[in-house]
């Protein structure tokens, strides 16, 4: 495979999604996919959930499984840092000074967060590019829509800001050309900046809306506030063009009805996951829980599966 | 009598060259203030959190920032003449 696929794994709060990331993830593994387990959740689960204490370095768990858990609060200061050293190095001393108060505070400012985990994102792409399988764990809706939503919204601002300046840039070539008689040659670093940004912001939302490679898993239960919240997460992806992969109904129990989850979701594959009475926690009884429900693990949609097991 | 109309040829032209000279740096000052007051909308659009504007997700101006030093000190000038734009605009036009 050129490039890795990503698996992101959707839903409300509690409904499973750690646990079927991780098994999903360790079921790749186990048929020799090269698979990298990656927790975007500040709350993380997965060092819970394997028993290993996991961090930002990954670790491997298993042949062919590599699990990470991204410190969401280390790359909001990385970024921050490196924000601060640019513009030490570009503004003079006394501008720079002056701006020191606001960056103490600037790291709890809204919309730093989903931030932070698209560049940890794009560090992951960069580097496991070579892998089989990216796996995200994704934190629950409200900052998991922020993020996907994060690259449209991006772009409608930066595109009004470079029609602006391009008009300024206009205007200044014209004062330039009457004052100096000659045309400046000196290019805009603002204009560069935005023209750098539309073209990342782009890519990025290209990958989110690219069915190939982006697979988009939405995991809920059969209980109504589930489905009601899982629900909003389909229109509110669907405003922004992505699409979901795959819906997985967790924690069945015999009794459970899934009927009108069928039929409001119609369209969507839809794979059903028993409850598991024992608390799926440790690789013995992930790996056994695997055994039982293979064939529940083989149905989903996924094109490498489908191109044959490794 | 040739050296006499060589001299007013001269004179006529060394006029001609400073009247438009005048002309063009009048008509390029009006410009000028166009151009910085479109770059304060442009600072304040990508900058106006610091100064209480509502503003662009927070990366794209701190993404920004870096090279706006300009843009920021005019922000910062621009408080100063804020609550003259009157007499701030009959000065661009040379008015009274």
């Amino acid at each position: 495979m050129e490039k890795a696929t990503n698996i992101f794994y959707m839903g409300k709060g509690g409904v499973g999604k750690s646990t079927s990331a991780a098994l999903n993830s360790l079921f790749l593994a186990q048929k020799g996919f090269e698979v990298l387990l990656v927790s975007l959740d500040p709350a993380h689960n997965q060092s819970d959930i394997f028993e290993e204490n996991l961090s930002d370095t990954p670790k491997q768990i298993v042949p062919h499984l590599t699990a990470v858990e991204i410190d969401q609060d280390r790359w909001i200061k990385r970024y921050l840092k490196d924000v601060h050293n640019q513009i030490n190095r570009t503004y003079s001393y006394l501008t720079s000074f002056n701006l020191e108060k606001y960056f103490k505070v600037i790291k709890y400012s809204p919309g730093l967060e989903e931030y932070a985990l698209i560049l940890a994102f794009k560090e992951i792409r960069r580097k496991f590019l070579q892998h089989d399988l990216l796996v995200f764990d994704m934190a629950p809706t409200a900052l998991s829509l922020k993020f996907f939503t994060l690259p449209s919204l991006s772009l409608i601002w930066i595109n009004h800001l470079l029609a602006l300046r391009k008009e300024i840039i206009k205007k200044r070539e014209l004062i330039t050309k009457v004052r100096l008689m000659k045309k400046e040659i000196e290019t805009d670093k603002v204009l560069s900046k935005i023209e750098d940004s539309v073209q990342e912001y782009t890519a990025l939302k290209e990958l989110f809306e690219d069915q190939e490679r982006t697979k988009i898993n939405l995991v809920l239960n059969p209980d109504l506030l589930s489905f009601a919240e899982s629900k909003r997460i389909v229109n509110g992806l669907k405003e922004i063009n992505i699409f979901l992969n795959q819906v997985i109904i967790n924690k069945i129990l015999c009794d459970s009805s899934c009927e009108h989850i069928e039929r409001e979701l119609s369209g969507i594959p839809i794979i059903q996951a028993p409850f598991s009475e024992t608390p799926l926690i440790g690789l013995d009884i992930l790996t056994r829980f695997l055994k039982e429900n293979e064939d529940v693990m083989l149905s989903q949609p996924l094109k490498v599966l489908m191109n044959g097991v490794k | 009598m040739m050296s006499f109309l060589a001299r007013m040829k001269e004179m006529i032209v060394e006029i001609w060259k400073v009247g438009d000279k005048v002309g063009r740096s009048k008509a390029v000052e009006v410009i000028e203030t166009e151009v910085e007051e479109m770059e304060n909308i442009f600072g304040i659009l990508v900058l106006g959190s610091f100064v209480g504007m509502p503003s662009p997700p927070m990366q794209i101006s701190l993404d920004l920032m870096p090279y706006m030093e300009k843009e920021l000190i005019l922000m910062m000038e621009k408080v100063d003449t804020a609550n003259e734009p009157i007499s701030q605009l009959f000065s661009v036009f040379n008015i009274g």
